[in-house]
């Protein structure tokens, strides 16, 4: 599980922030010591940070100075100053995205993730049971049998494999989509999942996506 | 200054000096002194005093002039003594120690205002930068605890954070401070965080929110181009009209001098009278009346900024059939050959 340290000093941000990492495969940490930030970021060895720019002591963006002379952990900027400068500002001291409060938290987790895995080169491939997935082509394989899925059937797919055995609200599925710029509406939203649950049943897979009612759809 | 109004005003010493020679003349006459000594005395004291007018009227001519044609030719008059030389005669003197005193004073007071402005605006920043981390501390939670949470909490959320985004841009449109930072921008990405931001709104009104392709580069402030875009979609969400295909169609168009973003609604539309009116102070003109509570500040806002920032904004609206809101991006060749 990747670690995920959180650095900010409003209590109840931080405790909301670690259960919603928590519910989503990640570890969430919260950073104690605003005083020593540096000595316990190297005892936490986090996969990314979270970092405010308004903490104790010091400021984000003096710390995200100071930890880049060392080490290169990805970092987002969580601020609640809505500005172009600060912005450019974090960017340039080796921000790797910039996010301003109040946020969309899915799209923060979109974030977090696409940091991630633009660190990760996209070795981290998509995995689903005994599928060979092809993302950019929109071409599911097993053994002999191809399935060709629309851009919209992959943004769904792919969200649902990358939360695997967990409920995915329609909310998270319908924000993954828009962020695709793909601006659907609810009723295509569902026309979507049963056309991709009909595809997936060409390969054998039937009833893999379920529909918890009234929360949402699991893959399993 | 003009000759004839100097002497209009100097008007009693002309006639006390021709009543002056008069009696001059009556006296000398009475003691029987010579005609010809009594009038070359005459133009001898008439010239003295051609002269001594003459000489009083070119110098203050020189001081008056240059001090009238300045005031005119300058756009902030109030500088005007900077221009001026210090006069030679008494009256000017004493005009430019009070005009001196005079300006000190306004421009402490000025002074004084603008710093009060600005603490005002710094104040207002930090309380806004306060009220969003209660505000984010909402969000999460009820992100985290959807399933017990009222889904209205959050869109009454929501409105709450526009409301206070208004102020922010409003005290930042209003301030003379730069508070921007023109740089290429993707219209597309400005687009997709205002469709994500107002998705629920969208979804839960039945809007189709429609983009076509509009995958191009601006000279823009990334911040404040969301703003002025959010204000304009928030209208469309809030004034459309109770039919089933309402929409918001999003569309640009690019030629070789410049950009233009148009946001189209089929929504109540504005009326004729109304829409002169509609980037006013305040105004809420009909719709906004009878519809739902309008501050009347959105369009104004918007309108300030885009000016701030370079860009046309213009509306067109039919009742009943179409807003339709366009921004105009400039393309600048300058910033073209700096790259």
């Amino acid at each position: 599980m990747q670690k995920i340290l959180i650095i900010e000093d409003d209590e109840l941000i931080s405790h909301e922030l670690k259960n919603l990492l928590d519910n989503n495969n990640y570890e969430g940490v919260i950073l104690g010591d605003f005083k020593n930030p540096l000595k316990e970021i190297k005892d936490i060895k986090p996969d990314l940070i979270l970092l405010d720019i308004n903490i104790p002591y010091m400021n984000g963006e003096m710390l995200l100075k100071n930890l880049r002379e060392t080490s290169n952990t990805p970092v987002i900027m969580v601020t609640s100053r809505n500005s172009d400068i600060d912005e450019a500002l974090s960017i340039t001291y080796g921000a790797d995205d910039y996010i301003t409060k109040p946020y969309n938290p899915n799209i923060l987790l979109l974030r977090i993730g696409a940091v991630l895995k633009r660190l990760n080169n996209g070795t981290d491939a998509l995995v689903f049971k005994d599928l060979t997935i092809n993302i950019s082509k929109g071409i599911i394989k097993k053994e002999n049998i191809e399935i060709i899925l629309t851009k919209n059937e992959m943004i769904i797919f792919n969200y649902l494999v990358n939360h695997q055995n967990k409920i995915v609200t329609r909310d998270e599925l319908m924000t993954a989509l828009w962020n695709n710029e793909e601006f659907i509406n609810d009723n295509a939203l569902t026309v979507n999942v049963s056309r991709l649950r009909a595809k997936l049943k060409e390969i054998g897979l039937v009833d893999a996506i379920d529909t918890r009612k009234g929360i949402g759809y699991i893959l399993s | 200054m003009r000759f004839k109004d100097y002497l209009k005003d100097k008007v009693y010493a002309i006639i006390l000096t021709f009543l002056s020679i008069g009696i001059i003349y009556l006296i000398f006459k009475a003691y029987r002194i010579e005609t010809g000594i009594i009038f070359s005395g005459i133009i001898i004291f008439l010239i003295c005093n051609v002269i001594i007018m003459l000489i009083d009227y070119f110098r203050k001519k020189r001081f008056y002039n240059e001090f009238l044609t300045n005031i005119e030719e300058l756009d902030k008059a109030y500088l005007v003594l900077e221009t001026l030389e210090y006069p030679e005669f008494y009256e000017g003197k004493l005009l430019y120690q009070s005009l001196y005193e005079i300006n000190k004073s306004y421009f402490e007071n000025v002074n004084k205002i603008n710093n009060s402005r600005k603490a005002f605006k710094e104040y207002v920043e930090m309380w806004i930068h306060d009220v969003k981390i209660p505000l984010a501390s909402l969000t999460l939670t009820i992100n985290n605890h959807q399933n017990e949470i009222n889904p209205k909490i959050k869109s009454q959320i929501k409105r709450l954070e526009d409301y206070v985004d208004q102020v922010l841009y409003y005290v930042r449109s209003e301030n003379a401070e730069k508070d921007y930072l023109i740089k290429k921008i993707d219209l597309g990405s400005i687009i997709k965080n205002i469709g994500i931001k107002n998705m629920d709104d969208l979804l839960e009104n039945h809007i189709e929110f429609v983009v076509e392709k509009i995958n191009i580069d601006v000279l823009s402030d990334a911040k404040w181009l969301e703003f002025i875009l959010g204000q304009i979609i928030n209208n469309a969400i809030k004034y459309k009209r109770n039919i089933k295909n309402s929409y918001i169609k999003i569309t640009a168009k690019e030629d070789k001098t410049k950009v233009v973003l148009t946001i189209e609604d089929n929504g109540i539309g504005i009326k004729d009278t109304d829409i002169k009116q509609v980037f006013d102070k305040s105004f809420t003109g009909e719709n906004g009346r009878t519809r739902s509570k309008s501050t009347g500040m959105g369009l104004y806002i918007a309108k300030n900024m885009c000016e701030k920032l370079g860009h046309k904004i213009t509306l067109e609206s039919i009742v009943n059939k179409y807003t339709r809101v366009s921004i105009t991006f400039a393309k600048n060749d300058f910033y073209e050959t700096l790259k």
